[in-house]
C-alpha cells in the first residue's frame, strides 16, 4: 500500500498496551521536512520560536525536576528504595494533604509500610530511563531501516515494509511477554529490550515516508548529478531534512513509552520487586484506592505530569518547526 | 485489573481458584423471560469442565455441586453423612460395600443405581478420557490397567491403549449395591466420596462424554435448563422437580454468571446486580464490611498458604536456616496489611476446620521474633548468594505478601540480595514438581475432604515437591489410614504433623477465611465451610 | 497482504511456542496429573507435534475446514472469536461515535477561536486526558459514575448496547479525543488561510457561511481518514478497559489466553486483529483517493 508522507500514519498496533505511538503521528501533522531549505536555519528559527512559548518552559521545568529525582534521589529523600519498611505501619494516610506540612511520612506509607514519598521519588528512575532508552533504540532502528527502504526503494523497500507490517500487526503485549519471560528477574534492562524490540514500527514508517519525500527534491538530484555517493547524499542531504518530524515524534514517544511501561507494570508483566516504579505503585493501589485514595493519587500525578511534559514539549517543537502554523 | 482480571479457563491450580470469587447476578427473572420465576444468580468464573469427573477448579465444582448429589455429604461440623448412599461399610478399610438408596432419579428420569456410580468412576479413571480428576481414583484396585505407562517416557513410542476401560476393583452386586476394593486400607474413604468428582453418571451420558461435559445430566437439586452453558456468559439452571434427596431447592432457578474477575463481580454485588459472591477479594474486605453490613459474611476456610523449601537445593538443607526464616516472618502483620486481618495466621499444616486440628502445633518456631530468628540464622552460617522467592502470577496478592516477606527477611536477617521469580501460572506448578525452584516458594492447599490426611500426604509422600525425606511421617499416615475409626486415625495423623513441623520443610503461614456477600434480593443465605466449591447452600436460598 | 498474513501467523505461532510453561500440566492445579491423562491431553491438543507440524495443521484447519481450533474447555475458538468480537464491536462503535462527535466538535470550537481561552482549554484538557494512564481513568470513572452516582452500570454487558458500553466507551475514547480534536483544529486553521476562503470572505460572504460551506468540508478530509484508521484500532479491543468493566471482548480474551498459553486462541485472535488492521489500512488508502483526487496511485 502507498505511504503518504504527512498524513496520519497507520493505526496503532492492535491491543497495544497503551496510548500508542502511531496516534502521536497524527499530532505531528503536516509535512515538515518536505523540500525544506537549509536545515540549519530551520532549527535556529525553531529555537527562537520555542523560547517564546510558556508550554515549552513548563514542560522543561517538570522534566528537569523529574530528571533530578531520577538521577539523584538522595537529594529528595533520606531513604533508599524499599528501605526501612515496617508492615505494621502499612497504609497510614498522610497527616495532611499538604506534603510540606511536616511529619515523618509526607505522603503517608504504602501497603508494605514503606515511606510513600521515598518510594515515589525512587519510582522516577525506572520510567524515565525506560522512556529514553526505548525511544533511542527505536530511533536507531527507524532511521536505519527507514532510510534504507526510502532511499533504495524496490525490493529492499518491499522487504523492510513487509517486515514492518508483520511487527506492526502484532500486539505489543504478546511480544513483550515472550521477551520478558527470558529474563526472570524483570529488571529495567529486560523491559527496555522487550519494548524496544516491538516499538520501532511507526517511527520506521514515518522515516521512510520522509525520505521518499525528500529524495527526489531538486537539491538532492543536483548533488547526485555532481557525483556524490549514496552515503554522502544520505547523511548530508536527506537525513537532515527528513529527520525533523521523526525527532518530534520521538519526543512525544518518550511520554508514550513511559505510559506503556506503567501499563505493563499494572498488568503484572513489567518490572518486579526490588525495582520501584510508579506503575508498580499504581498496580498495588488499584485494590485499595477506595479506602486509601492517596496511594493512587500520588504516583498517578507524578506519572501524568511526566507524560504530559513530553507531550507538551513535542507539541511545542512541532509547532515551532512548522512555519505554516505560526 | 487486578490483574487483568483473569478468567482461568481451567484450573491453574485449585489454589488460585479458591481465591476467585463467584458473584451473583441480580435479577434472574430477566434471563428466563418468565416474570414469575424466582431465580437468583451466583457470580462465577468460566469453568474448565462441568462433568464431575473432569471439573477440578472451584468454578466448575461449584456448579457440579448444584447439579449432582454424591453418595455422602458433609454436615455442619464436617462429619460425613450419607446422601445417596443407604450404607457404606467395611471390615478391613480395604473393601467397601456401598448400598445406593432406591427411588432416586437423574434429571432425565433415569434411576440412580449402583451402575451409575461405577460407570462414572470408570469414565473418570480411564486415562484416554483425560479427565482432570483421574488421580482421585488411583487407590482403587485396577486403576493401573486404565492408565498404562508409556514404555519410553517422552520417547517416540506411544503408550499402549488400555486393554480395559473398567476397574477390576468395582463390582456391581445387584441393582443398588456395589463393592469397591482399594489397593491399601483407607479409613477416610467415605469422606472422599463427598467430593464432587465421585458423583454418578446416567447411562444417557456414557455414549457422548463430551456432550455430557458441556451439558451434564445430574441428580441434584438443580438441573441445567434453557441454553445451559453459554461460555463466558452464564450457566442457567432450574429447580429439579423430581428431586428426592435431602437438599431440595427453595428457589425456582439459579444462574451462574460468568465474570472476568472477582473484582468485577464484587463491583456488581455492591450495585445489587448480582446476588451471591462467595469470595470477596481480600483487599476489599474492609470496604465490603462497611458497605454490605450484615450481608457480608466470613466463614472459616480449609485453604492454607505455606512457604515450602526446595530441599534438593543444598543451601536450604540446613534446618536452622528454615527455622530462622520461619521466625522472621510476622504473619499477623502481613495478614493485617494484605488481607485486612481477614485471614488467620497459623502454626499448623492442617486447617482449623479439620478434625484433629491442634492450635499452633508448630510451637515457637512458627511465631515471629526477630532476635531468635537472627540467632538461628547465625547458627546456620548465614545465607550466601541471591535469595529467590517463587510465586505465580495468578493473583496479585501473592506478590504483595511476598514483598512483605522479602522486606522482613531483609530487615530481620540482613539478607541483602532478594529477588522475585514471578512465574506464569501455566508454568508454575510444573517448575515445582520438576524440582526447578531455586528458593522458597509459595505453596497452597485447598482441602478436598476434611481429613488431616489430605493435607499431610502431599507434603510427606514419596512424590512431595520439596524433595523431603518423609519416611517417618508417611509411616504414621499409613497407620492412620489403616485405623478402625476416624478418631483413632486422627491420633496418628497428629503425630505425623508433629514430625513434619519439626523438620519444617514447609512453613505454615496462614489459613484462609472465605469472605462472601449477598444482595438485598435474597434471603436464607447460609455459608458453610464444608460446602463444595463455594460456601453457600444454594438449595436453601430464597428469593424475595 | 497474503505474505504478511502468513508471516504474521507463523511469527505468532513461534512466539506462542516460545512462551514458557506447559499448559497441560497447569491444568491439574495443585493435584497430581497422572501420566496417562497428561499424554492424552497433549495428544488431543496436538502439543506433542513439532512446531512446523502444529502450524501446518493449524493452517490447514483454518483454510480448508474453517476450524480455528479448540480452547482448553472445549469451546471452538471460531465461536469464541465471534462472541468476543460482537462485544468489542459494540465497544468500538461507542468509543468511535464518542470520539467523532466530541472530538470534532472540540476541534472546530478550538479552531474557530484560535489563540483564545477555548483553544487553550481544549488543547490542554485533551492532552491531559492522553497523559493519564487509562487504568486510572477507568477505575475512577467506574467508581464515580458507576458506583457512587449510579448513572451507568458498573460492569458487564447485561444492559446491552448502548447502556453497558457508554462508560467504557468514553474511557477508551478519552485517550484518543485529543488527537481528533487537534487534527480537526489544525486542518481547520490551515484551511481558513487558504486562498479560496480569502476570496469568499473578500466577496463579502458571511463568516458562518464560509466556515460551514467551504472550510469545514475541506478540513475534515484528514480527520475522516484518521477516524477510519481509528476503527481498526478500537476493534482491537482494550485489554485494560475490557478487563476492568468485565466485557468479554477480544482484547480481554487474548489476555486470558496469554496467561494460560492457549495457543489456538492466541493465534486466532491475533491473526484476526492483523486482518482487521490490514483491511482498515486498505479502506483508508481508498478513502484518500475518493476524498482527495490529487492523490495518485503508483
Amino acid at each position: 500500500m502507498t505511504e503518504q508522507p504527512g498524513t496520519p500514519a497507520a493505526p496503532p498496533p492492535p491491543t497495544a498496551a497503551a496510548p500508542t505511538t502511531a496516534a502521536a503521528t497524527a499530532v505531528v501533522g503536516g509535512d515538515i521536512g518536505g523540500g525544506a531549505g537549509a536545515a540549519a536555519s530551520l532549527w535556529r528559527d525553531a529555537w527562537g520560536e520555542l523560547r517564546r512559548r510558556p508550554t515549552f518552559w513548563i514542560s522543561m521545568t517538570i522534566m528537569l525536576v523529574m530528571s533530578a529525582m531520577a538521577a539523584f534521589p538522595g537529594l529528595f529523600t533520606g531513604r533508599g528504595a524499599n528501605d526501612r519498611c515496617d508492615v505494621r505501619e502499612a497504609k497510614r494516610a498522610p497527616a495532611s494533604w499538604n506534603p510540606f506540612a511536616g511529619g515523618d511520612h509526607p505522603f503517608g506509607t504504602d501497603a508494605h509500610g514503606c515511606d510513600y514519598w521515598a518510594q515515589v521519588v525512587h519510582g522516577t528512575r525506572a520510567p524515565i530511563v525506560i522512556g529514553f532508552s526505548v525511544t533511542a533504540i527505536s530511533l536507531l532502528i527507524a532511521v536505519t531501516l527507514g532510510s534504507l527502504a526510502g532511499h533504495y526503494g524496490g525490493r529492499l523497500d518491499a522487504l523492510i515494509s513487509r517486515i514492518t507490517d508483520v511487527f506492526f500487526g502484532l500486539p505489543l503485549l504478546l511480544g513483550a511477554l515472550v521477551v520478558l519471560t527470558a529474563f526472570p528477574a524483570h529488571g529495567v534492562g529486560a523491559v527496555v529490550l522487550a519494548l524496544g524490540l516491538f516499538w520501532w514500527t511507526s517511527m520506521t514508517r514515518l522515516m521512510r515516508g520522509q525520505v521518499i519525500a525528500v529524495r527526489d527534491a531538486d537539491y538532492v538530484q543536483a548533488a547526485r548529478m555532481l557525483g556524490a555517493g549514496d552515503v554522502r547524499i544520505m547523511v548530508r542531504h536527506i537525513l537532515p531534512n527528513a529527520i525533523a518530524p521523526v525527532f518530534v515524534f520521538a519526543t512525544l514517544n518518550v511520554g508514550v513509552v513511559i505510559g506503556s511501561e506503567a501499563t505493563l507494570d499494572f498488568l503484572g508483566v513489567g518490572l518486579q520487586y526490588p525495582s520501584v516504579s510508579w506503575g508498580l505503585q499504581l498496580r498495588e493501589a488499584q485494590d485499595i484506592f477506595v479506602d486509601q485514595p492517596y496511594l493512587l493519587a500520588y504516583p498517578a500525578i507524578f506519572l501524568t505530569a511526566t507524560v504530559l511534559s513530553f507531550l507538551l514539549l513535542g507539541d511545542a517543537v512541532r509547532d515551532a518547526l512548522d512555519p505554516r502554523l505560526r | 485489573m487486578t490483574e487483568l482480571a483473569r478468567r482461568t479457563r481451567w484450573a491453574a491450580g485449585l489454589a488460585a481458584l479458591a481465591l476467585t470469587a463467584a458473584a451473583c447476578s441480580g435479577d434472574g427473572d430477566k434471563d428466563d423471560g418468565d416474570a414469575k420465576a424466582k431465580t437468583f444468580t451466583v457470580a462465577n468464573q468460566e469453568p474448565g469442565h462441568l462433568a464431575p469427573g473432569a471439573a477440578n477448579d472451584s468454578y466448575g465444582i461449584r456448579v457440579v455441586n448444584a447439579l449432582f448429589d454424591r453418595l455422602t455429604r458433609l454436615d455442619k461440623s464436617g462429619m460425613v453423612v450419607n446422601e445417596d448412599a443407604e450404607s457404606i461399610t467395611s471390615t478391613d478399610q480395604k473393601t467397601w460395600t456401598i448400598k445406593v438408596k432406591p427411588g432416586r432419579t437423574f434429571h432425565n428420569g433415569e434411576p440412580v443405581t449402583a451402575q451409575s456410580y461405577v460407570d462414572a468412576w470408570n469414565a473418570a479413571a480411564y486415562g484416554p478420557n483425560a479427565w482432570d480428576n483421574n488421580y482421585y481414583f488411583g487407590n482403587i484396585a485396577g486403576y493401573d490397567a486404565l492408565n498404562p505407562e508409556d514404555p519410553d517416557g517422552d520417547g517416540p513410542q506411544d503408550a499402549p491403549k488400555p486393554k480395559t476401560d473398567k476397574m477390576s476393583g468395582l463390582k456391581v452386586l445387584d441393582r443398588q449395591t456395589f463393592t469397591v476394593k482399594l489397593t491399601d486400607p483407607f479409613s477416610q474413604f467415605p469422606l472422599t466420596l463427598a467430593f464432587t468428582g465421585f458423583a454418578p453418571m446416567p447411562k444417557a451420558a456414557t455414549k457422548d462424554l463430551k456432550a455430557f461435559d458441556q451439558r451434564p445430566i445430574g441428580n441434584g437439586p438443580f438441573m441445567i435448563s434453557g441454553s445451559g452453558w453459554q461460555h463466558n456468559k452464564q450457566i442457567t439452571t432450574q429447580k429439579f422437580a423430581g428431586y428426592r434427596g435431602s437438599r431440595p431447592a427453595h428457589a425456582d432457578g439459579l444462574v451462574f454468571k460468568t465474570y472476568a474477575s472477582r473484582d468485577a463481580a464484587y463491583t456488581d454485588l455492591l450495585a445489587n446486580r448480582v446476588d451471591i459472591l462467595e469470595t470477596i477479594p481480600p483487599a476489599k474486605v474492609r470496604e465490603a464490611r462497611r458497605l454490605l453490613g450484615n450481608r457480608f459474611v466470613t466463614t472459616p476456610g480449609g485453604t492454607m498458604d505455606y512457604l515450602e523449601f526446595p530441599l534438593y537445593d543444598k543451601r536450604f538443607q540446613n534446618r536452622d536456616l528454615r527455622y530462622a526464616i520461619s521466625r522472621s516472618i510476622n504473619r499477623q502483620a502481613i495478614v493485617d496489611a494484605v488481607f485486612n486481618g481477614a485471614f488467620r495466621p497459623t502454626g499448623t499444616i492442617v486447617a482449623p476446620i479439620v478434625p484433629g486440628y491442634r492450635p499452633n502445633a508448630c510451637g515457637l518456631i512458627c511465631m515471629y521474633d526477630s532476635r531468635p530468628a537472627k540467632k538461628f540464622f547465625e547458627k546456620a552460617g548465614g545465607f550466601s548468594g541471591t535469595l529467590e522467592l517463587w510465586f505465580s502470577n495468578a493473583d496479585p496478592s501473592y506478590e504483595q505478601w511476598m514483598t512483605d516477606v522479602a522486606n522482613q527477611l531483609k530487615q530481620n536477617l540482613g539478607i541483602k540480595n532478594i529477588r522475585f521469580r514471578k512465574v506464569p501460572q501455566a508454568d508454575y506448578l510444573s517448575n515445582l514438581t520438576d524440582h526447578k525452584a531455586t528458593g522458597p516458594y509459595r505453596a497452597n492447599w485447598v482441602m478436598d475432604y476434611p481429613s488431616a490426611e489430605n493435607y499431610l500426604t502431599p507434603r510427606c509422600g514419596p512424590s512431595n515437591r520439596q524433595g523431603y525425606d518423609g519416611k517417618e511421617c508417611m509411616a504414621l499416615i499409613r497407620k492412620g489410614n489403616r485405623a478402625k475409626s476416624i478418631a483413632e486415625s486422627v491420633r496418628y495423623y497428629q503425630r505425623a504433623e508433629t514430625v513434619l513441623l519439626k523438620d519444617l520443610p514447609v512453613i505454615p503461614l496462614w489459613n484462609w477465611q472465605e469472605q462472601g456477600g449477598y444482595s438485598k434480593n435474597i434471603g436464607n443465605v447460609n455459608f458453610d465451610s464444608y460446602e463444595a466449591g463455594g460456601g453457600v447452600h444454594y438449595d436453601q436460598v430464597t428469593v424475595k | 497482504m497474503v505474505p504478511v498474513l502468513l508471516g504474521t501467523t507463523l511469527f505468532i505461532y513461534v512466539l506462542v511456542f516460545a512462551l514458557p510453561g506447559d499448559p497441560i500440566r497447569a491444568l491439574a492445579g495443585e493435584k497430581p496429573l497422572p501420566d496417562s491423562v497428561y499424554r492424552a491431553l497433549r495428544e488431543h491438543y496436538h502439543l506433542d507435534d513439532p512446531l512446523l507440524v502444529q502450524y501446518g495443521r493449524y493452517l490447514f484447519g483454518v483454510l480448508f475446514r474453517g476450524d480455528f481450533g479448540e480452547t482448553f474447555n472445549g469451546q471452538s475458538v471460531g465461536q469464541l472469536i465471534a462472541d468476543s468480537w460482537t462485544v468489542t464491536a459494540q465497544l468500538a462503535a461507542t468509543a468511535w461515535i464518542f470520539e467523532l462527535v466530541v472530538g470534532m466538535s472540540l476541534g472546530v470550537w478550538a479552531g474557530l477561536r484560535r489563540g483564545g481561552f477555548a483553544d487553550a482549554a481544549v488543547l490542554g484538557g485533551t492532552t491531559v486526558a492522553i497523559a493519564i494512564p487509562s487504568f486510572v481513568l477507568a477505575y475512577s470513572a467506574q467508581l464515580v459514575f458507576g458506583l457512587k452516582l449510579g448513572w451507568f452500570p458498573t460492569a458487564g454487558t447485561d444492559d446491552g448496547w448502548p447502556m453497558s458500553y457508554l462508560l467504557p466507551g468514553m474511557v477508551v475514547a478519552a485517550a484518543e479525543l485529543g488527537y481528533v480534536a487537534r487534527l480537526t483544529r489544525t486542518s481547520l486553521v490551515e484551511n481558513m488561510r487558504a486562498d479560496y476562503v480569502r476570496t469568499a470572505v473578500a466577496k463579502g460572504l458571511p463568516r458562518r457561511r464560509v466556515v460551514v460551506r467551504h472550510t469545514l468540508r475541506n478540513s475534515l478530509i484528514p480527520v475522516v481518514t484518521y477516524l477510519g484508521t481509528q476503527i481498526g484500532y478500537f476493534m482491537a479491543g482494550s485489554i485494560i478497559v475490557e478487563g476492568i468493566f468485565n466485557l468479554p471482548g477480544v482484547g480481554h480474551e487474548l489476555w486470558l489466553a496469554l496467561q494460560i498459553k492457549e495457543g489456538p486462541t492466541i493465534v486466532g485472535i491475533v491473526t484476526f486483529l492483523v486482518l482487521i488492521y490490514l483491511f482498515a489500512n486498505l479502506v483508508v488508502d481508498l478513502l484518500y483517493g475518493v476524498l482527495d483526487p490529487r492523490i495518485r496511485y503508483d
